[in-house]
């Protein structure tokens, strides 16, 4: 596993309206951190996951993934290195059946045969799912946290070294929620968490990231950043449930 | 085709079964399928032996997959009207004698050939396609189809139809309650508006959706050409059924000429 799985410097992007959506961002992430990544509407969330992926291109500013940089040349070993979950599964798993689903970015690596089976496999196992029941499943006839979990094994079966999750408690019940977190908590790879759900956080990453305007304005322990009412009333966010309990 | 019953029910309900027909492999059904339905709709009109040699073969062939019979023929009937539309215009063909008319329509022998024999070829491919999609994962039907030297592309493109229609379908139901709502129903102007401007609502989301899907097709490798899963091989069962099904379209095309 690489030790420093991501390195952003100086990273800044505008979109053709010219809305400035990232602004000089410099961070870090060390090898198994869980980081999150939180912030208002708008505040340049998901366009700083894009980057992660080489799906938005720096327009200053360097990002290194591993040892490569984000550039169309390293797109293949990139794509491999991170696993990106959308926030929609709906918008990931886009084959008609869930094997096949997970099947598709190892087939895009090359990979055939036996080795395609355990990859589809393993997956399906690591996100809690028999792979009998599901392998041969209608994507379409899923429940949400189901979709959610599949689009998960779509990207783990690639053996990614980082995982990217744009929003991962969206759409999903009290119950599906709470298995998505026990999932995350037992995935043993470094993750970079975008979310609205501060308790989901909380709970999971021992560091945060708070983004305000495409700018990161707040960087350190979970704990401290979000318990600390006027700063996240300043940026746009709001005390944890978990945090407001204790302070009653 | 297949499309017409995609969100209503399971497609290949029947695909799990195990028979002589569910034994072939996906791309041997495939090509057994699309020589049937070619020897059907290329026979001349008014053979009428062939075709019951070929509906003889079929309703063998159907009770050996053992397919839910019922729904085998309410698909078949949601499917004919569209068939039934191009059937009208024949029915008042002109040539041979004249069995019935009023005004300039009229209805000859030759009119009345005509439609029975294209209602025939119609009914006879229906039911085998519908056979096929009935029994074949949707899957491998489509990985059959690159065996059959389709390009990938299309088939990716069939495979994104498949899976997003349903999407597709709930995206307006959606949209369509939102408005009922609020009431729609109030004014017949009002509604045909909101119809038009749903339609709009729809592309605009489909094609962000097409966006978005693309991104995550990206992000796990694709480079522009699906990765093609290889077929299961031809079994020696496989070869027996191909050759039998040649003969028995033979012997349908031949009987004229005995």
């Amino acid at each position: 596993m690489h030790h420093n799985p991501i390195a952003i410097e100086n990273l800044s992007f505008a979109y053709a309206d010219g809305i400035e959506a990232l602004k000089k961002i410099n961070l870090s992430i060390q090898a198994t951190e869980r980081v999150a990544l939180v912030g208002a509407n708008g505040s340049g969330k998901s366009t700083l996951l894009l980057h992660l992926n080489g799906l938005l291109l720096a327009q200053s500013g360097k990002i290194l993934v591993g040892d490569y940089e984000v550039i169309p040349q390293n797109f293949k070993l990139i794509r491999n290195f991170v696993g990106m979950v959308f926030q929609n599964p709906d918008d990931q798993i886009f084959m008609p059946t869930v094997g096949e689903d997970i099947k598709f970015g190892p087939l895009n690596q090359g990979i055939k045969g036996k080795n395609l089976d355990d990859r589809a496999l393993q997956a399906l196992q690591a996100v809690g799912l028999d792979p009998d029941l599901y392998q041969s499943r209608n994507a379409n006839h899923l429940s949400g946290g189901e979709k959610k979990r599949v689009a998960i094994a779509g990207v783990l079966a690639m053996y990614p070294q980082i995982l990217v999750l744009d929003e991962p408690s969206a759409q999903l019940d009290p119950r599906s929620r709470r298995q998505l977190i026990e999932l995350l908590r037992t995935l043993p790879l470094t993750q970079f968490i975008a979310t609205h759900d501060l308790d989901l956080a909380l709970e999971l990453c021992d560091r945060t990231i708070i983004l305000s305007q495409g700018q990161v304005v707040r960087d350190g322990p979970t704990q401290e950043i979000l318990s600390d009412a006027p700063a996240l009333e300043r940026y746009q966010l709001e005390l944890p449930l978990s945090c407001r309990c204790r302070c009653y | 085709m297949v499309l017409l019953h995609v969100g209503t029910f399971q497609l290949d309900r029947d695909s799990h079964l195990s028979t002589i027909w569910h034994d072939l492999t996906p791309q041997i059904r495939l090509i057994c399928s699309l020589l049937f339905v070619f020897a059907t709709s290329f026979t001349a009109n008014g053979r009428w032996w062939t075709w019951a040699i070929y509906g003889l073969g079929l309703a063998i062939l159907i009770t050996l997959s053992r397919v839910t019979v019922s729904v085998l023929i309410r698909r078949v009937a949601i499917e004919s009207p569209f068939m039934g539309i191009a059937l009208l215009g024949m029915l008042f063909r002109g040539g041979g004698d004249i069995l019935w008319q009023w005004g300039w329509l009229q209805v000859t022998t030759e009119g009345m050939t005509v439609l029975g024999s294209v209602s025939i070829k119609a009914l006879l491919s229906l039911l085998m396609l519908n056979l096929l999609s009935m029994t074949t994962a949707i899957a491998d039907l489509l990985n059959a189809l690159i065996f059959l030297k389709m390009p990938p592309l299309l088939v990716a493109i069939f495979n994104s139809m498949y899976r997003y229609l349903g999407v597709l379908i709930d995206e307006l139901e959606t949209m369509r309650r939102a408005a009922l709502s609020r009431n729609l129903m109030n004014n017949p102007r009002w509604q045909r508006l909101m119809v038009g401007n749903i339609i709009g609502s729809l592309f605009i989301r489909t094609y962000e959706r097409g966006e978005r899907i693309h991104a995550s097709m990206l992000a796990r490798g694709y480079q522009g050409i699906s990765e093609i899963v290889e077929n299961p091989p031809i079994k020696k069962i496989d070869r027996l059924v191909l050759v039998c099904l040649i003969a028995l379209l033979s012997l349908g095309q031949g009987i004229y000429f005995f």
